[in-house]
């Protein structure tokens, strides 16, 4: 079989084989490469170091589920880590069903870190049917819309939720979204349009481009896309000293950049042998 | 009050001024914008407290925003009563009150005046629907330009036929309630058609249990339509998983298993798209997609032999069953589109126009497009 | 007229309220809405009833007839019985106590258990499966055939690497102009893409809500 064949239909066997062996050598050699900070994952970060310690919480909402876990997890860890470290309040949610256990494991994990303790430092509200009406009624009274934590606490007997009645008392709200319910169909008609409320997303690489218009209008401040955006806050996080914990987002980056890299390849030899086989003919 | 003034000039604090009080248009009530001007010493103050009157000269203080800040939404009141409003500017100990504001009502609107441009646009693009439907059924011959994707539905459905080999149809995995599903399902009554004809197997797996009912109805009725009711088999249209990875899992099963010569991907699809087109491809099929998600069009145009882009889904109805009353609905849709291109030009024309000192009026008509 | 007439005119009717909902802030309006959604969510539930049916009637079908792979339908079955009675009896809170035990010493089978444990993978892996596919379908789709796939090739080229770390570590720039590309020409044919899509919705709305098109009722005239 002549070359320009065979580079035209390489089996899709070892297409996928090819792939498995260049995603899986990054975990045992990494790259370490690490790329610009994008200026959108700077904004985040800048948001977030804007909040006051001890203070106001920040507020954070699970709109993912497990599916979209390895691109949106990490992020949620990295924007724990880098509240926790500087002792700003995390108030978190959920609007996603199936993300409500995502983010009690997040706390669960991220908080005896920096020796967090429920009730004084985060409060895990949970989740509540409803989408719109949901974050429509934190706009009015978040004690009414929750009445209790996850855990069945009256909110009122919250240390930390003490003088939080709305979105006014929110400095920061970050949407961890993956989709509907999310960032661009709730949090940005419904609560930034409506409140005015300063609001910052995390979201897959898919959905991320629709977000740009929103970052230039000024309605979201921050925004981190993807994998990329997670690894890029897990390096601001590391680089301001807030944290020394792995950074599986960074690690994944390079099976990614090697991934590309292949499929790249793969590209050009195909199309080398389709030059050559449509020279021969 | 003169009082409280000759204190606040001795030591320094002016009160806000100009307060006004009016109901918020265009909402359901129960709400009343406040605005003033700022403190001439707002940079030192703390913050400004905004005090309530209600009609029996009751006072409350309803809220609270920090220095900078010169509006305020009272969301805590009653339609149909009567309020003023103060605003004090704190500053420690010390306090700057205002003049009273002007009486407020708060009440609900009956129609959303912000949305007149959406009402206009409405009645334009269904006066064009219409008047293109009655040209239509008057007899009007109306040019359609040839989507590649749906001439291919004929021939596909022959290469099923005689390969003995049955077609598969995805019609989306979003619910009854999504345009592109309805638009999926016209599509999979004119294939049905097709299968019936020709007797071939069509199997159509669904995510949705409604979809499902609709789907097999459909089917059903396309069957008895060409005369071969006893051609249609129950069992071949059926409700898979309601989880979107099961459902890709066990489509991807059918076409391994089945090995179908024509695979249908129409309707609204997810991150699912590339394994199920992928998969598809690696069994030989044709494929034919039609979807309005723009995220996964990259994967079908990449993985399929003929791909329908967003509204060419909807095109295909008409475009497949040639009635006069859907071509014309098509034909007003496109002109719609020649509508918006002409706004989206002027609109652009008079934004750049207002940037010229002295037709800065032109920004009133621009600002009519805005959607609130 | 019981099996189109009736549907169609509901269909009018809903469909009229509900633009002029759109335009009446009021709060009856507001609660017609609501009203609405709710009435949608609960007939929803009502609909997996169907569901079930179907998934039970097309696998039993499968298992007496014992069809080829019979043995996978009965799985599926079990499966979907034994599920739906964990979760019934069982809770879906693992800290609530329930009828039926969810654990046994250690072991737990508890709804949230199968799902975080069997689910959650099973849906991973699915997900994964993209990568591979991805891989092979660029390789065999992406062929400099023309101008215009030349032009595409190079843009995804820019795109690809530009996006990852190594992008920016080959040359700085990279990031910036696949970004632009995103922003820019990706953008404006999403947005003209959209155009078409939301009047392809409007008018198939239109045609529906008036009874012009009639294919959703189940077909016939």
């Amino acid at each position: 079989m002549k070359i320009g064949e065979i580079l035209g239909k390489i089996d899709r066997r070892i297409v996928f084989g090819f792939m498995a062996i260049v995603v899986i050598v990054p975990f045992f050699f990494p790259l370490n490469v690490t790329g610009k900070v994008a200026p959108p994952s700077q904004q985040l970060f800048d948001a977030v170091e804007e909040i006051q310690p001890d203070s106001k919480p920040l507020l954070i909402s699970i709109d993912f589920d497990p599916q979209s876990m390895p691109e949106l997890y990490p992020m949620l860890k990295a924007i724990l880590r880098h509240a926790f470290s500087r002792n700003v309040r995390v108030c978190m949610m959920a609007l996603w069903v199936t993300g409500v256990g995502l983010g009690e494991a997040a706390l669960n994990e991220v908080a005896p870190e920096y020796g967090k303790v429920h009730g004084k430092d985060y409060v895990y509200l949970g989740w509540k049917p409803g989408f719109a009406a949901v974050v429509l009624g934190m706009g009015k009274s978040i004690p009414e819309t929750f009445p209790t934590d996850q855990y069945g606490t009256p909110l009122e007997s919250i240390p930390m939720m003490r003088g939080v009645k709305n979105f006014r008392d929110i400095p920061y709200a970050i949407s961890i979204s993956a989709g509907d319910p999310g960032a661009l169909t709730l949090w940005i008609p419904y609560v930034q349009s409506r409140f005015g409320q300063k609001l910052g997303t995390g979201m897959t690489a898919v959905s991320a481009a629709d977000a740009y218009p929103y970052l230039q209008s000024g309605q979201l401040t921050g925004l981190l896309g993807g994998m990329k955006g997670a690894a890029e806050y897990e390096h601001l996080v590391a680089e301001a000293g807030y944290s020394e914990a792995s950074k599986p987002a960074t690690q994944a980056m390079d099976s990614q950049s090697m991934a590309h890299l292949a499929i790249i390849l793969l590209i050009v030899l195909g199309n080398i042998g389709f030059i050559l086989t449509k020279g021969r003919k | 009050m003169s009082f409280l003034l000759a204190v606040c000039f001795i030591f320094g604090i002016g009160p806000p001024e100009a307060v006004k009080a009016c109901d918020r248009p265009n909402d359901a009530g129960k709400c009343i914008l406040l605005s003033w001007k700022l403190s001439p010493d707002d940079a030192g103050l703390k913050s400004y407290d905004i005090v309530r009157t209600d009609a029996f000269g009751k006072d409350t203080v309803v809220g609270s925003v920090p220095s900078g800040i010169g509006s305020f939404t009272d969301e805590s009141v009653r339609d149909n009563v009567r309020y003023t409003y103060r605003v004090v500017a704190r500053q420690d100990s010390l306090r700057a009150e205002s003049v009273a504001s002007g009486i407020a009502v708060s009440r609900a609107q009956w129609f959303n005046k912000a949305r007149v441009n959406v009402l206009v646009a409405l009645v334009i693009f269904s006066f064009l629907v219409f008047y293109f439907i009655r040209h239509a059924r008057a007899g009007r011959k109306l040019f359609i330009r040839r989507i590649a994707g749906l001439d291919a539905v004929e021939e596909a459905v022959g290469r099923a036929t005689e390969m003995g080999r049955p077609i598969l149809y995805v019609p989306g995995l979003a619910g009854i309630s999504q345009i592109s599903t309805i638009a999926a399902l016209n599509i999979l009554s004119e294939v049905a058609k097709k299968t019936a004809k020709y007797g071939t197997d069509l199997l159509v797996p669904n995510r949705d249990p409604i979809v499902y009912t609709v789907a097999l109805e459909m089917v059903k009725e396309a069957y008895t339509e060409v005369g071969r009711p006893d051609m249609f088999k129950k069992e071949n249209v059926f409700f898979v998983s309601d989880n979107q990875f099961a459902y890709a899992a066990a489509v991807d099963g059918m076409m391994v298993r089945e090995k179908p010569a024509t695979n249908f991907f129409m309707g609204m699809f997810w991150a699912e798209s590339l394994i199920l087109a992928e998969t598809g491809a690696a069994t030989g099929a044709v494929q034919i997609a039609g979807t309005d998600s723009v995220h996964q069009l990259p994967f079908f145009i990449t993985a399929c032999d003929h791909t329908l882009i967003g509204e060419e889904l909807y095109a295909a109805s008409a475009y497949l069953s040639r009635d006069p009353l859907l071509l014309g609905s098509l034909k007003g849709q496109d002109w719609g589109k020649v509508v918006i291109l002409a706004v989206l030009v002027a609109g652009s024309i008079l934004l750049v126009l207002s940037g010229i000192k002295g037709l800065s009026f032109l920004h009133v008509i621009y600002s009519f497009f805005n959607i609130s | 007229m019981m099996k189109q007439g009736i549907p169609r005119l509901l269909c009018l009717v809903a469909g009229i309220v509900m633009i002029v909902q759109f335009f009446i802030p009021h709060p009856i309006s507001e609660k017609i809405f609501s009203e609405s959604l709710r009435w949608v969510r609960i007939i929803s539930a009502f609909a997996l009833v169907l569901g079930v049916r179907s998934i039970t009637v097309h696998h039993g079908t499968r298992i007496i007839r014992k069809s080829s792979g019979w043995g996978y339908s009965l799985v599926a079955l079990v499966a979907m019985v034994v599920t739906a009675v964990i979760g019934l009896f069982g809770g879906v809170d693992p800290h609530a106590t329930a009828l039926l035990p969810t654990s046994i010493g250690g072991f737990s089978f508890h709804l949230q258990v199968l799902y975080a444990n069997l689910m959650v993978p099973l849906g991973a892996t699915m997900f994964s499966i993209l990568a591979f596919y991805m891989a092979s379908a660029a390789y065999r789709s992406f062929r400099a055939r023309n101008k215009e796939a030349t032009v595409l090739l190079v843009a995804a080229f820019i795109v690809m690497i530009g996006m990852v770390p190594i992008g920016s570590a080959i040359w700085p720039k990279l990031p910036d102009i696949a970004q632009w590309l995103l922003n820019v020409p990706s953008m404006a044919a999403k947005r003209g893409i959209l155009f078409g899509i939301a009047l392809g919705s409007v008018a198939t709305s239109l045609k529906i809500i008036l009874g012009i098109e009639r294919g959703w009722l189940g077909g016939g005239k």
